[in-house]
């Protein structure tokens, strides 16, 4: 899953980035607003997590125009200010959630997988795709009773394919989706990956889980 | 004046009430008593004035005429008049019938002079005498002894009356006035009491809105409508003092809640920073790094924390000054010295434009600081390969010392803004937090400390400037 981090402070910007890097999410990550502006507007975010007082471009007038401008990426709010008012001015202008600084990385990584799940319309932390199944907290794989151990990057692979269950998904969507923007990483890489993912997830008595769609892309699960 | 309003009126109220009765009552009294007496007394000296009329002279024999004698007023037992005649030589000549047993007294008077005495008779009554002397007629004359007046032929006369008739008249008019006057005043007690009660009401109606004033609902002011006219003044004053309360409260609260966003910022580089240390095991490298950041990051809380402390002290006055001879050139170099590195490597030129003999006398520690505030806020905000430079000058009893950089960009209404705690051109904030917006505040709350006063202000090409205008000595 891809996420924006626009955050001034710059150990708070560095440390989340790892972080948030080290959680399993490709992050691009700026400390202007402007620049803030100028990456929500040109790449498809899942997470876009927000500070409010920021050089160049408030926070606030961020999300307005993102929000103007027709961009569905969920938005989550993060500053320092706590007051009633400034709560209600954030989410009345369309971010999805709010949290006060300091605040605890956990929390942070639990609400973006909250926001996560409600981008992709799923409630259950827990995710079946016929005997698949994908603990999105603890990020484990299991098929059957099986438990399969995955690099991030495979992780990351399967829980968007996953997200979208039954749904055709292009090559560059996904790459979108799994690779930061920095990446040098082309869109081949993620035939790669699939072709890794398949390896550990497909076994030979049951059926294959992961189809290549030609010329679309690829599809996890359900459909014919 | 700690007695209550309440009191001190009632208390001039009635005092008032019972000064005016006790005066008017003593004048009726005075004249009512006058009024009697002289009734009294007139009626007695018309009695004398009959007996004496009535007394004849037949060669050495006196004699009473009867008809004066039958008065009714001389046969009254329970109150009764007597008389007593008394020669020239002041052998008792006559006297009335009822006054048997007690002699009265003969007064020492001349010719027609009524001399009027109270006195009391044998049996304590209190009673009213008239002496005159007079000289009787001489029998078979209708002329009395008018032409040959002489001492030794004039009679003396008393007529003394019973007067405890005139006497309860008047204890009954005393009583009546006491007893009048002291209900008037518990009348007057009970009325006054309500009244002084419905005239104070206003204020326990504004004492009872105040009191249900609380720190939360400052923005409230006391509406209490028909308040007498004297207390709109008071009523106006205290919504005032409201205004400046919430003002100031309002000032408060939100100092208070950018100290905690100034220290929220940091607190949460330091907590994330841990957190994303602590999440997986590191090599010593990333473990290093992380403690370097909060190291970084705990120092420039520090001097967000120094700052706030010594705005509060220098609010409370509570900061000691030496005075010292300063050579201003030397100063501002040393003062430069901890910038000149990062100045370097931004290209930024300076420049110290004082003449090497400008000495002034001031705190030297305190205006280091404020050197030190200014400096660092002029290279946070110069351009890039840009220019900073100190120029002084002096005047009578006052030096001035302008620090300016280029590359500003602030609008009047910014640079007018540049003092206030906590304001920064963007409202955010540098690398680490170290310039959290109280630097100038700090500037000028010190050089107001050590008798001078600070200005900022911008120059057409970008250029802004800090003016510190100090006293030559304090």
């Amino acid at each position: 899953m891809r996420l924006l981090l626009v955050e001034d402070y710059r150990p708070l910007n560095q440390s989340l980035t790892k972080g948030l890097n080290e959680a399993g999410f490709a992050v691009d990550s700026t400390r202007d607003g402007k620049e803030g502006l100028w990456y929500a507007m040109s790449n498809e975010y899942d997470v876009i997590i927000l500070d409010i007082m920021l050089p160049g471009m408030d926070g606030l007038e961020i999300l307005k125009k993102i929000r103007s401008r027709g961009k569905k990426s969920h938005v989550l709010i993060l500053t320092a200010k706590d007051t009633l008012e400034d709560r209600v001015a954030g989410l009345d202008l369309g971010a999805d959630d709010y949290l006060v600084k300091p605040f605890a990385f956990e929390e942070l990584v639990a609400r973006v997988r909250a926001l996560l799940r409600r981008s992709y319309g799923e409630k259950n932390p827990c995710v079946r795709v016929r005997d698949l199944k994908i603990d999105l907290n603890t990020k484990r794989v299991w098929r059957g009773r099986e438990e399969i151990t995955l690099t991030p990057r495979e992780y990351a692979l399967l829980e968007y394919l996953a997200m979208r269950a039954g749904q055709t998904i292009s090559r560059t969507d996904i790459w979108e989706h799994i690779y930061e923007f920095r990446s040098s990483a082309s869109s081949n890489v993620v035939d790669v990956y699939i072709g890794y993912l398949r390896r550990k997830l497909d076994r030979s008595n049951k059926p294959d889980l992961i189809r290549t769609v030609r010329g679309l892309g690829y599809r996890l699960g359900a459909g014919s | 004046m700690k007695r209550s309003l309440r009191r001190r009126l009632l208390a001039g109220i009635i005092g008032g009430i019972l000064l005016l009765l006790a005066v008017f009552s003593l004048l009726v009294y005075v004249v009512i008593r006058g009024a009697l007496l002289r009734q009294f007394d007139e009626s007695l000296a018309s009695v004398a004035q009959v007996l004496a009329a009535s007394v004849e002279l037949d060669g050495n024999d006196v004699e009473l005429e009867f008809e004066a004698r039958q008065m009714p007023e001389f046969q009254d037992v329970e109150r009764p008049t007597r008389y007593q005649f008394w020669d020239a030589n002041g052998a008792v000549v006559a006297k009335s019938p009822l006054s048997s047993t007690q002699e009265l007294r003969r007064p020492e008077t001349t010719l027609k002079n009524l001399v009027f005495q109270t006195s009391r008779d044998e049996s304590g009554q209190p009673q009213r005498s008239v002496g005159l002397k007079f000289a009787p007629r001489i029998a078979d004359s209708d002329e009395t002894q008018q032409g040959r007046q002489k001492d030794e032929e004039l009679f003396t006369l008393v007529v003394a009356r019973d007067a405890s008739d005139l006497h309860s008249q008047l204890g009954l008019l005393r009583w009546l006035l006491v007893n009048a006057s002291a209900a008037v005043v518990i009348l007057s007690l009970i009325f006054a009491a309500v009244v002084v009660r419905q005239g104070l009401h206003p204020l326990n109606s504004i004492a009872a809105e105040i009191a249900a004033i609380s720190e939360e609902n400052l923005a409230t002011r006391i509406a209490s409508e028909n308040v007498p006219a004297e207390v709109i003044p008071i009523k106006n004053r205290l919504n005032e003092l409201l205004c400046r309360l919430e003002a100031s409260f309002k000032k408060e609260r939100r100092f208070n809640a950018d100290i905690a966003h100034e220290l929220r910022t940091p607190l949460a580089g330091i907590r994330s920073t841990i957190e994303v240390a602590l999440a997986r095991n590191r090599d010593p490298v990333e473990y290093r790094q992380a403690l370097e950041d909060c190291l970084e990051i705990a120092g420039s809380m520090q001097a967000v924390v120094g700052n706030l402390l010594m705005l509060t002290r220098l609010e409370a006055r509570q900061i000691s000054l030496e005075t010292d001879r300063i050579r201003l050139a030397g100063f501002i170099d040393s003062a430069w010295q901890p910038f000149s590195d990062k100045a370097m490597d931004r290209n930024i030129t300076f420049d110290n434009r004082i003449e090497p003999d400008v000495t002034f006398e001031s705190d030297r520690a305190n205006l280091g600081t404020v050197l030190s505030n200014v400096l660092c806020n002029a290279v946070e905000y110069v351009d890039d390969s840009g220019r900073i430079w100190v120029t002084a000058r002096s005047a009578d009893d006052s030096i001035e010392i302008a620090v300016s950089n280029t590359g500003c960009h602030l609008t009047s209404e910014q640079v007018s803004q540049v003092f206030d705690c906590f304001w920064r051109v963007d409202s955010s904030r540098s690398d680490t937090g170290a310039h959290c917006g109280l630097g100038l505040a700090l500037v000028q709350r010190l050089v107001g400390a050590l008798g001078g006063r600070a200005a900022a202000v911008t120059e057409p090409g970008g250029i802004f400037s800090i003016r510190l205008i100090l006293p030559a000595s304090p």
